[in-house]
């Protein structure tokens, strides 16, 4: 692997990052990193309540410590802010009314850190405390108290959709059968913690912001807002990311405050929160209690699905809508139902606020759909591919609820892990203790429909050739460790047929990039990956003209090779890129292409209520098997090992696309086994990454990635996603394994051993009382 | 952002009693092993003391020696060495199991056997931060006056969750303790008290010298229960030293840590000596663990499936032991 | 001017020997290595990503031991060798677990990976040729969050093929 790009020919091992060097030796600049010089430090005075009035909030001793700047409060900015324009029911810092502990009240700018937080301690609130709710069930009761005035029953949004005749279909089933499922809260945990670096000019009335960002241009959009400045002052940059799996794709309320700070102190701010104020900003999965029926005939096929689904918000909206209807719209698409029911409830809660996270509203679903397929299969006595197998869909169509599907590679997804991890041969054959399972998941591949509807483009990336021979890209795009910018030099260098090394990147800067939505919904490939190839394109249109002239034959007889335009018929006549790129640029100067891409209309989803949510170009099909065994005393849950096949529709860069696929399968692991919020009375009681159980290396086992590709026909040269789609099998798969190792069926996410253990007693005393019953007269 | 760890001097004593003469004149000082339980502490604003005084400069507690007549362990050998010493291993097992079951191995790098056996006891309403703690009015154990685990009572539920001190336990430890009135020794079970304000029997200026074991140990083993497979504090920890003589159990000894306010040996395993470990013995030995662990909510997991599942690691560990060909002669 | 209100010194002189060099600075006796390495030093590569010594992003080598920088005073580095992932590439060329990492995707986001090395280059140094089960060993202190440490593992193995 030098670097050189793989031909399109299976097997292609693919390409490093192309800003994996700066990583490793510890050269990467990661907001914490920048130079701190002349900085402030920032710190955020957070309420120590989960609900309340603000009676009285005094900040002058702050104020007038030695060595404080500045202090803001919610006075500073009367603006709400939020992800979603219909939605945005947030300060950055509290006005009047605190939602959540921890929510921030005020903020100080410090010489030091010392001082800054010898500041917070001068700041006095005196609050008048209300009810607060920290379940879906409190909040949602008669009477209960009210978290934003204006949502009755602290419901945030209720989804009721039916596609199809779920009654007929119920009717029609051989078998009917119900879960109750509850996920907990679960948190992305991305090892960076959260960062930014506000530098504010007085003199020329200039912001400019660097932060850990995955949407730098919402970022832009909503400072501009809070702030009550013209965009066109603001610059927002976009450094090293530490990964981000959705905790960043909403603007952070401490963005805002560095901004703020940096402008009451005209100067430059930094601003680094503790991994406890991580998880205090939140922004992840929600707690999750789903009902979920399906109707099933004796063959495996289903006739009906009926789902209702809670969602615990926490204090304000953030991207709550869209999880709500996604936990609903992915109920479609991966496999053919007949007819579907979905009742989705948003509530408030006094907790800190959920957002998106990996696989964003599809995943609790998806594993009680999962889970209950399982089920349902053990009781029909199939095999838990063939009921898959009996409900596929056949590409292209459109779902119940007008999604797109032009590939569907499921069906090889199915056959490669059913062989490799030797299904067959095996499933009923393990010892007691030891069991597979799997399951199947899908993802979109971009939100067809921008949160923000401008009549632009989805994608704009552009491509600058000058005199050097070297093609820089331009990318709005925010690369944060998924690889996208290494993703936009490939489709750029394939399609100019040019080494990967004469290729360079400069993702997310607003003064130089071009506007793009951001790194979520796993929109990135999909869109700007073909933006990028119609970018290049079109510049080697130019070029080709360019390269006719000088070989002296006719365009459409130029074609390119290894960095060569050579003309058809006679290849003893070539000539080099460089030539060709410096003939280009005379008369002409540096050239700059722009290429776009636009999600198709008949992609952008159905015309009900939400109907845009889900609607994508195409999904990414996943199935996995799980082995895993269970120590029946410990309660200890053990995975042994994953196979993982990814429909991706074609596989731009291998490499990244197995990282990927690893990635969100252990993801989804962390979730099934040892990840989990815990509140106690509203206080984060899991706020360290001691508490908080990411795996550790010891127990993630090897995973096993095959790559399917359906060559997808909008998809660029066929790619669809690849990074988000294997998390949501995970779980319901190591559900499966677990009752197929000790008969247990596991309700609950996660599974800690106490679960385990828990549900091994509850059955004993099942059995205890079947027998005490059954010997009574 | 790198919270401080407070405004602390630190002092580099060359003997045991310079460290006890820095502490005499600075009463509220703390003695410094590896640091990764009070630095990690410290910088959560739990204490604020205006010195540390660090020991690892001392020679006489770096000693390690496996010698006919016993064993002798310097308090501050790191957990990583006592972990990968043969003679150790060969010997004493259960003490090297505990110490390779400590946290990650850079921390086992510095951590040393003191700071493991003097492990402030730990409670999720305790290890928190300054924020978290101050808006839930503080605890007993720290600043506040009530214990959130038990509001009723006046006591401190914290747990001790040190791995290493039920396997020196059921080796039969003692240790040796230095302050300014002097030396002295005692049985390892005695620094302990079953109270998570202050577990530990030390005066304010005595510090932790050696630990000592006796020879001809049982066969012994730890096993620790946690939900992941490194970093994590024990849920619950068992050791057990158990030899049997023509079938029949001569010795019997299970400790326990991290369900309790104090690592302990079980009471009455002496009762089942005399016996084969059958499976009626095995079933009282788990209403022995059941009966005498007091696993409270101190941690994310629900306290009973603490006392269950420290029940059956015991079972285990004893079943495994008595197939040991070790275990019989 | 105003010599007389100037606070006492809480600082004391520091003496190690960093990525190869000695070097002298004034610390407080309080100061985390970490924020010496970071702050006073500038050297950036080693990382934050937790509240104390929970994630490894900080991993350094003293005396070629790794320990996290994060709990671990600079005054206590007094006369010891500091190595950090910045001191690892030699002579403009790469170590080879920094290639290794590069070449198999042990990195993505970025940001465990130089304490992640620094673990792994530790566990080189002492054992040359680890098992798959000594590296998940000695990795073990070290989170990620992007990886599900498949490829980590494989760019360590791929390092040690890779030995000279």
């Amino acid at each position: 692997m030098n670097g050189t790009v793989a031909s399109r020919d299976w097997p292609r091992p693919g390409v490093p990052l192309i800003d994996g060097i700066d990583k490793v030796t510890g050269h990467a600049r990661f907001t914490a990193d920048l130079d701190p010089c002349g900085a402030l430090v920032g710190r955020i005075f957070r309420s120590p309540v989960s609900h309340g009035d603000i009676v009285r909030l005094d900040v002058s001793r702050a104020r007038d410590l030695e060595g404080v700047v500045a202090v803001v409060t919610g006075d500073d900015c009367p603006r709400t802010y939020g992800v979603l324009p219909v939605a945005m029911n947030e300060h950055p810092l509290a006005c009047g009314k605190v939602r959540y502990r921890g929510e921030p009240v005020a903020a100080v700018a410090a010489v030091d850190a010392e001082t800054a937080e010898r500041a917070l301690a001068l700041i006095e609130l005196e609050m008048r405390e209300l009810p607060a709710h920290y379940t879906a069930d409190s909040a949602r009761a008669a009477g209960a108290a009210l978290v934003h005035d204006d949502r009755p029953g602290n419901l945030e949004r209720a989804v009721h959709h039916v596609f199809g005749d779920p009654e007929a279909g119920f009717a029609a089933a051989d078998l009917v059968r119900e879960v109750r499922i509850d996920c907990a809260e679960v948190n992305h945990a991305q090892i960076e913690p959260h960062a930014a670096l506000a530098d504010y000019d007085p003199a020329t009335g200039q912001l400019t912001m660097q932060s850990v960002s995955q949407v730098t241009f919402y970022l832009h959009m909503m400072l501009a807002h809070c702030l009550q400045m013209d965009e066109s002052r603001i610059r927002v940059i976009k450094p090293f990311v530490g990964g981000g799996f959705g905790a960043r794709v909403e603007v952070l309320n401490f963005e805002i405050v560095t901004a703020l700070l940096a402008r009451a102190a005209q100067g430059k701010v930094l601003m680094q929160l503790t991994r406890e104020e991580n998880f205090l900003t939140h922004r992840a999965r929600p707690q999750t209690a789903i009902r979920l029926r399906l109707g099933m005939r004796r063959d495996g096929r289903m006739t009906a699905c009926e789902c209702e689904v809670v969602q615990r918000g926490g204090a304000y909206a953030g991207y709550g809508i869209v999880t709500i209807l996604y936990a609903g719209a992915l109920l479609h698409g991966l496999y053919a139902i007949p007819a579907v029911k979905y009742d989705g409830y948003r509530i408030y809660t006094n907790l800190p606020p959920c957002g998106a996270m990996r696989g964003h509203g599809g995943v609790n679903t998806r594993h009680a759909f999962e889970v209950l397929l399982d089920r349902m299969a053990r009781e029909l006595e199939l095999d838990p591919f063939a009921v898959r197998r009996m409900n596929l869909l056949s590409a292209p169509t459109r779902t119940l609820n007008e999604l797109l599907v032009n590939s569907y590679g499921l069906p090889e997804c199915l056959d490669r892990v059913e062989r490799a991890s030797g299904w067959r041969e095996r499933i009923g054959r393990l010892p007691r203790g030891r069991g597979i399972g799997m399951a199947c998941s899908h993802y979109v591949s971009g939100a067809a429909k921008p949160i923000h509807r401008t009549g632009e483009p989805h994608a704009v990336v552009n491509l600058k050739l000058d005199w050097d021979g070297g093609v820089t890209a331009l990318t709005g795009a925010p690369d944060i460790g998924q690889g996208s910018s290494t993703m936009i030099a490939i489709t750029v260098a394939e399609t100019l047929d040019l080494p990967l090394e004469r290729i360079r990147v400069i993702a997310a800067d607003s003064a130089i990039t071009p506007k793009d939505n951001g790194a979520y919904s796993s929109r990135i490939t999909f869109m700007v990956g073909n933006a990028a190839i119609d970018a290049a394109q079109r510049l080697k249109d130019i070029l080709s003209e360019v390269a006719a002239r000088k070989l002296g034959v006719r365009r459409e007889d130029v074609y390119t090779a290894a960095g060569m335009f050579l003309a058809r018929g006679s290849d003893a006549t070539a000539v080099s890129f460089e030539e060709v790129a410096k003939a280009a640029l005379v008369g002409e100067g540096t050239l700059t292409i722009k290429g776009t891409f636009t999600c198709p209309p008949e992609s952008q989803g159905g015309k009900h209520k939400g109907g845009a949510v889900g609607a994508t170009m195409g999904f990414s099909y996943v199935a996995q098997v799980v082995e895993a065994s269970v120590d029946e005393d410990t309660g200890q849950v053990t995975v042994h090992q994953v196979w993982a096949a990814i429909d991706c529709g074609h596989a731009i860069n291998p490499l990244a696309v197995t990282g990927q696929v690893e990635g969100a399968v252990w993801m989804g692991m962390g979730q099934a086994l040892s990840e989990e919020t815990c509140y106690l009375d509203g206080l984060p009681a899991h706020a360290s990454l001691l508490e908080y159980r990411v795996p550790t290396i010891i127990e993630s086992p090897p995973i096993d990635v095959q790559i399917v590709e359906s060559h997808d026909p909008l998809g660029p040269f066929g790619a669809k996603e690849a990074s988000e789609g294997a998390l949501a099998s995970f779980a319901p798969a190591l559900v499966a394994a677990v009752a197929n190792a000790i008969g247990i069926d596991l309700d609950e996410l996660p599974a800690t051993p106490d679960r385990v253990v828990e549900a091994l007693i509850a059955r004993r005393r099942r059995a205890r009382l079947k027998s005490a019953q059954e010997s009574a007269p | 952002m790198t919270a401080a760890a407070g405004a602390f001097r630190v002092v580099e004593p060359a003997d045991v009693a310079a460290a006890t003469a820095a502490h005499a004149g600075e009463p509220g000082s703390r003695y410094l092993g590896g640091g990764t339980d009070l630095l990690v502490n410290l910088r959560r604003g739990l204490g604020t003391p205006a010195l540390l005084i660090d020991l690892r400069g001392i020679a006489e507690l770096d000693g390690l020696a496996c010698m006919a007549g016993g064993a002798r362990i310097g308090a501050g050998v790191t957990l990583a060495r006592i972990a990968a010493d043969p003679e150790f291993r060969a010997r004493y097992p259960a003490l090297c199991e505990a110490a390779a079951a400590v946290a990650g191995p850079a921390h086992r790098n510095v951590a040393t056997v003191a700071g493991n056996l003097c492990l402030d006891t730990r409670c999720i309403y305790y290890n928190q931060s300054e924020w978290w703690r101050g808006a839930n009015a503080y605890c007993l154990k720290y600043r506040g006056d009530v214990c959130h685990v038990a509001p009723q009572g006046r006591h401190c539920h914290a747990a001790f969750c040190g791995d290493l001190a039920p396997a020196l336990l059921v080796l039969g430890a003692s240790i040796e303790v230095a302050g300014r009135a002097g030396r002295r020794r005692m049985p390892l079970a005695e620094l302990y008290r079953d109270d998570g304000l202050a577990h530990l029997t030390l005066a304010a200026d005595e510090l932790l010298v050696a630990a000592e074991l006796p020879a001809d140990p049982p066969p012994s083993a730890y096993a620790k229960l946690r939900v992941r497979g490194s970093v994590d504090f024990p849920l619950a920890g068992v050791a057990v030293a158990l030899r049997a003589e023509e079938g029949r159990l001569s010795i019997l000894r299970v400790a326990l840590t991290g369900t309790n306010s104090r690592p302990f040996l079980l009471d009455g395993t002496d009762n089942l000596l005399g016996r084969p470990l059958d499976a009626t013995v095995l079933r009282h030995l788990d209403r022995l663990v059941q009966k005498q662990v007091h696993p409270m909510r101190t941690t994310l997991l629900q306290s009973n499936y603490r006392r269950v599942a420290a029940a059956a690691l015991a079972r285990h560990l004893a079943a495994r032991l008595a197939a040991t060909p070790e275990a019989a002669r | 001017m105003h010599q007389d209100q100037r606070p006492p010194s809480r600082k004391r002189l520091v003496r190690l020997c960093l990525n190869g060099r000695w070097r002298e600075d004034a610390v407080p006796d309080h100061l985390l290595l970490v924020n010496y390495l970071r702050e006073t030093v500038g050297l950036t590569g080693t990382k934050t990503g937790c509240d104390g010594g929970e994630c490894g992003a900080c991993m350094v080598l003293v005396d070629s031991v790794p320990m996290p920088a994060c709990i671990t005073l600079a005054v206590r580095c007094e006369g010891r060798s500091i190595e950090t992932i910045e001191g690892l590439s030699s002579g403009g060329s790469l170590h080879r677990l920094q290639r290794a990492f590069h070449e198999q995707l042990g990195t993505q986001c970025g940001f465990c990976t130089p304490g992640m090395i620094m673990s792994a280059a530790a566990l080189l140094r002492r054992n040359a040729r680890p098992t798959d089960g000594e590296i998940r060993e000695a990795l073990a202190g070290n989170l990620c969050r992007c990886t599900g440490y498949v490829k980590i593992v494989e760019s360590v193995r791929a390092a040690v093929d890779d030995a000279p």
